[in-house]
């Protein structure tokens, strides 16, 4: 790790004044879960690293009846907030799913969803991918098996964080910080494709923070995550899913599908919310729309079988949205 | 035949491990742990290429950083062996350099200049043996063993009722052990005092003056803690030689221990294995023929042997052609138990597949081809043991018919190994007139109990209660015993420790025999007590005994014999699994292990090894895989992070029956546990889905493919024998590499 | 308390290089200067730190970059939790921060500031015997030993909050956890069987 200076910013102001315009340069650290890594393996080389954990951590209602989420409150807090599980299940099962305890009770919400890809290309020094200003991406031809089944590239990382995949699902916003003051910004425009934006994954501008969540009213649906991994005890998913479906007696609808772990950004399922619109779900019903949700993808050279799990995590989280048996 | 003891107090009872209470805790000081005055942190540079010859370095930015007190080139330009010149693989050591803190030591190894000519490499065994490829060697890529061949293959496949061919093969994976490879490296004039996380403190002695030019007289190496080794810390490596060389440069004490990254790289991993195998039984059920043609790497430098087919099953007629495929990848070493986890799974793999074919069951098959019963192959007998266990007989023909995505499967494989003692092993007891006792002897414990055996043995040969016996070991001022590799290590230290604590015994018994007015040899101690043989009630009690002393305590010195340890073990395990097969994930439900080591000493630590090696088989048969990019040759999963192992939620029940042989004596148990487990987990795995898994690690991508091959092939309607596999020629199946897919 | 170490930048030589305009000028170039007005910046050199652990209050210099991990390690020599995968994936190196398990590795020190740290050494004054600690011994828990501290610690968080978990919750709480030799199933066995695992 390289030797940094340390800002330990009182508030969201003394925050934003420590950052600085020149990305990498000054970085923000709240739970330190990924940055600390980054650091270590030196891609994050910062000069300055500012504390960010004494942000807005609440979780609290808002006015209108949904819920606004302090960037800088653990995702232990938030998977032990009752009203948080009750209002937006799915939100809290993707939280309690994430990493192990010890990352659950230092990471936090705002960090999740800011946090850097964990392709191994980027994540390991020797490789000068795109991401990093080199020539190519390396999974192109490489060994891509937990690479992007969606997008186009020309980077082909899996956006990783799981809570971004509810908070799209719900209709969430971010409220942005910055030296000009804040903005809300949709979840849907926060993330970012590699063609828009190669050397991050969301808008935010190196002088900007996420400083909160906010979720709208969830209204009268029925939500859920599912999330696949391959070891139980401790791995990133190779899909999640989130349904959140709005009922009327047994028929949804309207449905909001949103897959993880399949591409650069967390990848909305349009054709797997129309496929499932005006039916009942039953397990034929949610294999049809699970089906939709992967007909477009582009597999890799050596990803082909997450296909068939994207599949699975957007059937299964369909079927435990609607109180279902998931196998 | 060990008929000792007859009446064990200690031997064979669960006790718990001496030093539990400093472990958990974590008072036990560990290499890693140590802090020596004025202590420096060492570090190396390592090669980021996986072929290059470096034409420069330069250390001149390094020296002048904060903090640093010596730097030295590890790859040396002045040798005129131009081959020397040249990194074989990524992170090979290059540089070296010895700073005030961790963090100055890092920073300064970066200001390290070296230039590299970055020289074609291959990355994979599928690279290596193209014609065209690179040499890692001037010689080529590829060392032929000779053909061994019993019998005539073709001719007996040809006579065969079934014949299976397939292609099968197992990935690299790496040791990982928790405590990284390094030392502490502290001189004194001379003298050199290496406390090193090894599995051989007199091995590193004869290596480290090997390395360093000096006398074996001139160092002492002390291992008291150490956090596991599984065969990769039996030698002596670069960096321990680096470490000694830093300590002396700087004149002071230095800590050099590797980091993650680095003994991912560096320190050894288990070969690969790949056989293109043609088998057959006849209409009994009888194997036939096995003809294997094999292959596996193990990186730049070292063959990739195992055995094949593994020698337990009788097979009359046998062809193996093997070859060493070198690529440029850190070197194998030995991995608990080498060679076998790989041809067990691939020969009980191949049997399943000759059962199926047959309609055989497979247990059924492998009764019919066991050898006869012997003391060290007790399979005939652990088969149905285990198969009770798992409830064998509500297994299901390949593929489960449950209708839902959750299938359920069972499998079995079985082990064998050797696990003898050494009689090279030398042990020292004294017995102080104040009743106390110390047994001196420089093994090592790495985690197996070999501190608790020893004690336990020594105790019991005394008669004296365990906390009344001192035991000393992990150091080279301790008597000559063997690395802690093969399992040869409770065979090598209990027979010593047991006949050199009987001379100690002889001695005091010789000093009171005539106030007792008992032959010597007549005495014996138990309960506390030295007493008659025959009548407990002729003696005195310890303490009093060793008053008799005087003011010399006995010093006796003791060496390996025949009588407490044998040879040969056996055992089995079993498998119960559950394949989701939308998602090709599989979940071990149970293993069930049956398994014989002879005289068990203690029954706590015996056992350990049985779950650790069937832990351990889990993360092979699942999870683990070192991923080495295809076209760089740099591993991308140099971490906890990808390179999966398991943890408590991947855990199984695990049924541990250890049969108890205390008339055979004391065989090694630290390897054949983790033999079976993958072969056992493989064939659950394909008894669950109805598609045959023939390659490790069982990721979702194996399973999701198999079962794809599987489905075409009946949309082909192909029948008779199971088409070879090609790697990489399944739609939806990664192409050929040394770390497959997940 | 003085670093033990005694490598560290002395306070005065801290005061030379961790001074405001130093850092604005030094690192970041004018273009930055406008936004830096008012920001407290200290290091990159060493900085002294103040950490409660076990109870006991250390004063401690070092660089912001040193982990909380290396600083109890190196600095203060409590190292009973360990090193292993220095990247938040293996849990050997599990201390308690206000009385939930973190990793310490990928904590700053400098960030670990008015917290409650808590590592092994806290649980039981040699040679006594903590319950967990106990347990794991009696049901042989443990093998090599590299990975048990850090199992302990978070086996005894488990118990302060759930005294009598389930086997499922002592599998989820133990997750963050990486043994190599292993011991999970005695470790489970352990810490469903430890009485009195419940500290107060």
């Amino acid at each position: 790790m390289k030797s940094f200076a340390y800002v330990d910013a009182a508030n969201e102001q003394e925050a934003i004044a420590a950052l600085g315009t020149q990305r990498g340069r000054i970085l923000p650290i709240a739970g330190g879960m990924d940055l600390v890594g980054l650091m270590k393996d030196y891609v994050a080389q910062p000069d300055r690293v500012v504390n960010v954990k004494r942000l807005d951590r609440t979780i609290a209602a808002t006015p209108d009846g949904g819920l606004r989420i302090g960037a800088a409150a653990t995702l232990i807090e938030l998977v032990e907030h009752a009203g948080a599980a009750r209002a937006y299940p799915a939100l809290v099962q993707a939280a309690a799913e994430v990493g192990t305890p010890q990352i659950r009770h230092a990471g936090t919400v705002g960090g999740n969803v800011a946090q850097r890809p964990r392709c191994w290309y980027f994540r390991n020094e020797e490789f000068q991918c795109l991401k990093k200003g080199g020539p190519r991406c390396f999974a192109v031809d490489g060994e891509n098996q937990l690479h992007a089944i969606f997008g186009d590239g020309p980077c082909h990382i899996v956006h990783a964080s799981s809570l971004a995949v509810p908070i799209l699902a719900y209709g969430g916003t971010f409220r942005v910080a910055g030296p000009s003051g804040e903005r809300d910004v949709a979840a849907a425009d926060f993330f970012q494709m590699p063609d828009e934006n190669l050397m991050g994954e969301n808008v935010l501008r190196p002088n900007e923070l996420v400083t909160h969540v906010t979720l709208p009213p969830p209204g009268r649906v029925r939500s859920a995550t599912c999330e696949i991994r391959f070891k139980q005890s401790h791995d990133w998913p190779l899909a999640l899913a989130t349904a959140i479906l709005t009922m009327s007696g047994e028929t949804v609808r309207g449905a909001r599908i949103v897959m993880g772990a399949v591409a650069p950004v967390p990848w909305r399922a349009q054709a797997a919310e129309a496929a499932l619109t005006g039916q009942a779900v039953t397990e034929a019903t949610a294999g049809a729309a699970a089906d939709a949700a992967v007909r477009d993808a582009k597999p890799m050279s050596g990803n082909a079988y997450k296909v068939q799990i994207a599949r699975t995590a957007v059937k299964r989280a369909i079927l435990k949205a609607a109180g279902l048996p998931t196998v | 035949m060990a008929s000792w003891p007859a009446h064990p107090a200690l031997l064979g009872t669960p006790t718990r491990r001496v030093d539990g209470p400093v472990k958990a805790s974590g008072r036990a000081k560990y290499t890693y742990d140590l802090q020596r005055p004025g202590m420096l942190y060492g570090r190396i540079l390592r090669s980021p290429h996986a072929c290059a010859r470096v034409l420069s370095i330069d250390l001149s930015a390094a020296e002048r950083a904060p903090g640093v007190k010596f730097a030295m080139p590890v790859i040396d330009l002045a040798n005129p062996e131009p081959l020397t010149h040249k990194v074989m693989y990524q992170g090979q050591e290059v540089a070296a350099l010895a700073a005030e803190t961790e963090e100055q030591g890092a920073d300064a190894a970066r200001l390290i200049k070296v230039e590299y000519e970055v020289l074609p490499h291959v990355a994979t065994v599928e690279q290596a043996m193209r014609p065209e490829a690179p040499k890692v060697f001037p010689d080529g890529n590829v060392r032929e063993a000779n053909v061994d061949e019993t019998g005539d293959v073709e001719a007996a496949l040809k006579a065969s009722a079934h014949v299976v061919e397939g292609l099968y093969w197992t990935q690299v994976v790496t040791h990982s052990c928790l405590e990284t490879h390094g030392l502490v490296c502290e001189w004194s004039g001379d003298q050199l005092t290496a406390w090193s996380s090894t599995q051989a403190v007199h091995g590193m002695r004869e290596g480290l003056a090997r390395g360093l030019g000096i006398p074996q007289t001139s160092i002492r190496v002390i291992s008291q803690y150490m956090g596991g080794g599984f065969g990769s810390k039996l030698g002596t490596d670069p960096q321990d030689v680096i470490c000694a060389q830093l300590a002396k440069g700087a004149g002071r004490a230095v800590k050099l221990m590797l980091d993650r990254k680095e003994e991912q790289l560096s320190t050894g991993n288990r070969p690969s294995a790949y056989a293109r195998v043609r088998a057959g039984v006849d209409a009994d059920g009888k194997l036939t023929a096995f003809d294997a043609e094999t292959w596996g790497t193990g990186g730049a430098g070292r063959g990739a042997g195992y055995p094949l087919p593994y020698n337990i099953y009788q097979i009359p007629v046998r062809r193996r052609r093997h070859k060493d495929v070198y690529i440029n990848a850190g070197t194998q070493r030995a991995m608990r138990a080498p060679g076998h986890p790989q041809g067990a799974f691939i020969t009980e793999v191949v049997l399943d597949e000759l059962a199926d074919q047959a309609g055989l069951d497979p247990l059924e098959l492998r009764l019919r081809n066991l050898p006869a019963e012997a003391p060290d192959e007790m399979w005939r007998r652990y088969f149905p043991m285990g198969a009770e266990k798992i409830g064998w007989s509500r297994r299901h023909a390949t593929g489960d018919p449950t209708p839902g995505p959750i299938k359920r499967g069972l499998g079995c494989a079985a082990n064998r190994w050797a696990g003898a003692g050494s009689r090279r092993t030398q042990g020292q007891c004294e017995i102080f007139p104040d009743g106390g006792v110390t047994m001196r002897i420089g093994t090592q414990d790495i985690g197996t109990g070999t501190r608790t055996l020893v004690k336990m043995v020594t105790a019991e040969t005394f008669g004296l209660p365990l906390d009344q016996v001192v035991v000393e070991i992990g150091d080279t001022q301790y008597p000559f015993a063997p690395g802690s590799g093969g399992s040869i290590t409770v065979g090598s230290v209990t027979p010593t420790t047991r006949v050199t604590c009987e001379k100690a015994l002889a001695a005091l018994a010789e000093k009171i025999a005539p106030e007792l007015g008992v032959d010597p040899a007549a005495i014996v101690a138990s309960n506390g007590r030295v007493h008659a043989v025959n009548d407990p009630s002729r003696g005195m009690p310890w303490k009093d005994a060793c008053k008799r002393l005087g003011t010399a305590p006995i010093s006796v010195d003791g060496q390996w014999e025949t009588g407490l340890s044998s040879v040969g073990t056996s055992g089995v395990q079993f498998a119960d699994v559950e394949v989701d097969v939308e998602t090709g994930i599989t979940r071990v439900r149970k293993i069930v292990c049956v398994q014989d080591c002879g005289l068990i000493i203690d029954r706590l630590t015996a056992e350990s090894q049985c779950y650790g090696g069937i832990t351990m088989g889990i993360g092979y048969a699942l999870f683990e895989d070192r991923i080495l990019d295809r076209n760089t040759g740099q591993m991308v999963n140099p971490n906890m992070e990808f390179y999966l192992l398991p943890g408590p939620s991947d855990i199984p029940a695990i049924d541990v029956t250890l049969m108890d042989q205390p008339e055979r004596g004391v065989v090694g148990l630290g390897e054949p546990p983790t033999i079976s487990t993958a072969a056992a987990i493989a064939n659950a795995v394909s008894n669950a889905i109805g598609a045959r898994i023939r390659h490790l690690p069982i990721t979702p991508a194996n399973v999701l493919a198999a079962l794809a091959e599987a489905r075409a092939r009946e949309r082909r309607g192909a029948s008779g024998s199971p088409q070879a596999t090609e790697p990489g020629g399944v739609q939806g199946a990664p192409p050929i590499n040394i770390g497959g897919a997940r | 308390m003085a670093p033990k170490d005694g490598f560290s930048v002395s306070r005065r030589d801290f005061f030379k290089t961790a001074g405001v305009g130093s850092l604005a000028t030094g690192l970041l170039g004018p273009v930055e200067l406008g936004a830096q007005a008012g920001v407290r910046e200290v290091g990159p050199g060493a900085v002294p730190i103040q950490l409660t652990i076990n109870g006991r209050r250390h004063d401690l210099t070092v660089e912001p970059r040193v982990t909380l991990l290396d600083a109890v390690r190196n600095r203060l020599d409590l190292t009973g939790v360990k090193r292993v995968c220095d990247r938040g994936a293996c849990g050997a190196c599990t201390m308690l921060l206000d009385g939930r398990t973190v990793y310490a590795c990928s904590i700053l020190a400098i960030e670990a500031q008015g917290r409650d740290i808590r590592t092994v050494e806290s649980l039981a004054a040699a040679p006594a015997l903590h319950p967990v600690e106990q347990a794991f011994c009696e049901h042989d828990g443990l093998m090599c030993g590299f990975c048990t501290p850090g199992l302990v610690m978070a086996t005894t968080a488990l118990l302060e909050k759930t005294p009598n978990p389930t086997a499922d919750e002592a599998r989820r709480a133990l997750d963050g956890n990486i043994c190599r030799c292993g011991t999970y199933v005695k470790v489970l066995e352990a810490a469903l069987a430890t009485k009195g695992g419940r500290r107060g």
